[in-house]
């Protein structure tokens, strides 16, 4: 009795050792996550050539249907969102380092692996042709965990909005105005030619030849996107005196985000055998020990 | 093997006093569930108003619900998950006294951390979705979360299920006694496996509750993030679940005086000891072993406010040890007050860790502040008043609780108001 109980624990001993020894953030590769396609499409925006006009940011609401945001005004003339929020999808801000400033164009990455993506439930976040991340509220239950994950900030949420009825509160993220054939209208309006849109490749092709025709002209002398977080299909140009980390892009590892949590996720639920095989370890001890409890005490009728 | 501790109803008279302010506390929830569903998750004055239902932002896009109401919540319910790991998968039948109460409170707590996260959904009629395999995307740290919580939720209950037909099986219309007989014969034949699903389903949310912040590399402290998250929330589950059965124990003895089986909670209570020092080890380990990369340091620096976050960790790690030592100590631990004490502080530090996991050690971004609005907490507060109302009421009515004497019946006067 002794030794056949000894077996039995040490059985769920190992189920267990294995169950634990699979959630260890072991650097597993099995994950392939998002690539870069070739017609994937983005933008580019240069810094030093933005004048702060804002027309991008009027364009976008026109072309997007998006209500204007007097808060700050308190109801007054301006559309004057002061970030991304429900009603805006692009923005126009002043990013300050030291003494030194120049404008930044908000708007969402459309990273190559995108987190939210990773972390949506049910593909409401998803990728669709031209590696463009869309939304869809259909399949969106409102969790809000893209909002934890995207570590741009960008998807926003319509707090104000409650009931399911017409004015449903949805997530609000730029889709590089894929409802319309012409494309971006931010690009489109731009006077100054500070963002474009094209194909990622061109877009990476011309971002890289600026850097190299004015050495020192341009911050770390190198484009924001290329590799950060895996990459991303909206590419960022800094004057030489304004850190990307002023601009508001933070310092991301090269692999893409989700491959943490995949790769722990992926490693522990393989074929879902840590998870059987502790069910099964579980069972076989509970029904051996009620065949030896049977002649002692009765337990729980 | 001592004769089973048998469990019975407290009885005694329902409509106390205390009840009826748990009841009013239960009504006001109700109040500002309307509130929410009509208004929003901020309600009709915005989340930066001193009556905002939620503080919750595009920055702090989680508030204080998630880590107290979901993940404190059902980590105090983890002492059904604890005590039944010890009592099924480690065959320590001593403990059984302690299962029933556990499972009940479990329940309650799963029961409402699951509703809680209905609530706060902003998109809430579109939850059927996380059914449709085809859609699902098994990348998502919170699917398997949503899929795993509810499924548990089902078996807590099912096997909260024996103590009401047990009841029933006694009743005096001999139809519904026979019903409940049958149904009470065939779950015992599928018992094991439902307490088999019992302890895999919570090994696995518990740690996926710490695996939701892996995303968040940038935005969370270095001193929080780690691919270690789900392993150190699957500890300190366990250890937040022995507290709770610690102090659920001792506070229906107070409310009650039902016999306290105080040798027994002695002994059950050396186990979270050692998985807090395996977890100190871990925690500390792993932040030694991140900071040597220069990108985690740099992060770390970037972050700022060094003293404020090393404050929090800190605080944490000695709360944990302070336990620890504590139930190491043969003397302290099978003291009823110092048990009850190191109890508590099971629960507070499991809780301090979640909290800072979501929330202090969570940085959106430059300009975004978090503070819940009164509200808020009421929303929580309130919503726990609900599990101890539930709680109450099948305790007086069905067999769950164990040392309760067959001549105490009419006993309870007064009850467990605050939890």
């Amino acid at each position: 009795m002794k030794i056949s109980r000894r077996n039995v624990l040490k059985g769920l001993a190992t189920a267990g050792v294995a169950a634990t020894a699979a959630s260890l953030p072991v650097a597993a590769d099995a994950r392939e996550g998002y690539q870069v396609q070739a017609d994937d499409v983005g933008m580019l925006f240069d810094s030093t050539l933005c004048v702060g006009c804002r027309a991008c940011q009027t364009a976008c609401k026109v072309r997007n249907k998006l209500v204007t945001d007097t808060r700050e005004t308190q109801g007054g003339v301006y559309d004057a969102p002061l970030d991304l929020n429900g009603n805006t999808k692009n923005v126009i801000k002043i990013a300050q380092d030291g003494s030194a400033t120049t404008y930044m164009k908000m708007q969402c990455m459309h990273c190559v692996d995108p987190a939210c993506i990773s972390v949506c439930m049910a593909g409401a976040l998803h990728k669709v042709a031209g590696g463009i991340t869309a939304y869809n509220a259909a399949t969106c239950v409102g969790c809000r965990y893209c909002q934890i994950g995207c570590p741009f900030n960008v998807p926003k949420y319509e707090w104000q909005k409650s009931l399911p009825i017409a004015e449903d509160p949805k997530i609000v993220k730029c889709e590089l105005c894929r409802h319309d054939q012409r494309g971006p209208a931010c690009c489109e309006v731009c006077p100054r030619g500070a963002v474009i849109y094209g194909k990622r490749a061109d877009l990476l092709k011309e971002a890289q030849r600026r850097v190299k025709a004015s050495p020192g002209k341009y911050a770390e002398d190198r484009v924001y996107g290329e590799i950060d977080g895996g990459g991303t299909n909206v590419f960022y140009l800094s004057p030489a005196d304004v850190s990307f980390k002023a601009l508001g892009l933070p310092t991301l590892p090269r692999e893409p985000l989700p491959a943490l949590s995949e790769n722990v996720q992926h490693t522990t639920y393989t074929l879902g055998i840590a998870p059987i095989a502790l069910f099964t370890a579980l069972t076989v001890v509970q029904l051996r020990n009620r065949g030896k409890g049977e002649q002692g005490h009765k337990e729980e009728k | 093997m001592a004769a089973h501790v048998h469990e019975r109803p407290l009885g005694g008279a329902i409509l106390t006093p205390a009840f009826k302010f748990l009841l009013a506390l239960c009504g006001v929830w109700v109040l500002l569930v309307l509130v929410r569903l009509v208004w929003g998750l901020n309600g009709p004055f915005g989340y930066d108003t001193l009556l905002g239902v939620s503080a919750q932002s595009d920055g702090y896009a989680w508030g204080i619900w998630k880590p107290l109401n979901v993940v404190t919540f059902t980590g105090i319910s983890a002492g059904a998950f604890a005590i039944g790991l010890l009592t099924y998968g480690f065959n320590k039948g001593e403990y059984h006294p302690l299962v029933r109460s556990a499972v009940m409170a479990g329940a309650m707590g799963y029961t409402l951390g699951g509703t809680s996260i209905m609530i706060d959904l902003g998109r809430y009629w579109n939850l059927w979705v996380i059914f449709v395999p085809s859609w699902l995307n098994w990348n998502s740290v919170l699917l398997e979360i949503a899929l795993c919580v509810l499924a548990y939720t089902l078996v807590l209950w099912v096997e909260v299920a024996p103590s009401i037909l047990e009841k029933l099986q006694a009743s005096a219309t001999p139809a519904t006694a026979a019903r409940a007989k049958g149904i009470l014969g065939g779950l015992k034949k599928v018992m094991p496996f439902v307490i088999s699903l019992a302890i895999l389903l919570p090994t696995m949310h518990q740690s996926s509750l710490g695996g939701l912040f892996m995303v968040a590399h940038t935005k969370t402290h270095p001193y929080w993030h780690t691919g270690w998250l789900p392993a150190l929330f699957l500890m300190t589950c366990l250890t937040m679940g022995f507290g709770a059965v610690v102090v659920i124990e001792n506070l229906t003895t107070i409310a009650w005086g039902k016999k306290l089986d105080q040798a027994l909670l002695a002994r059950v209570s050396v186990v979270p000891a050692y998985i807090l020092v395996a977890y100190i080890v871990i925690r500390v380990a792993d932040v030694f072993w991140r900071f040597r990369d220069p990108v985690i340091l740099a992060r770390f620096e970037s972050m700022g406010s060094p003293l404020f976050y090393g404050a929090f960790f800190l605080l944490e790690l000695v709360l944990f040890g302070v336990a620890a030592a504590m139930l190491f100590n043969r003397k302290l631990r099978e003291n009823r007050g110092t048990l009850f004490g190191a109890g508590l502080l099971l629960l507070f530090s499991g809780a301090l860790y979640r909290f800072d996991t979501y929330l202090v050690a969570y940085q959106p971004g430059a300009g975004w502040k978090y503070f819940p609005t009164p509200l808020e907490i009421l929303f929580s507060i309130t919503l726990a008043a609900i599990g101890v109302t539930v709680y109450v009421l099948f305790v007086k009515l069905f067999p769950i609780l164990s040392g309760v004497e067959a001549t105490t019946a009419p006993g309870g006067q007064k009850s467990a108001a605050s939890h």
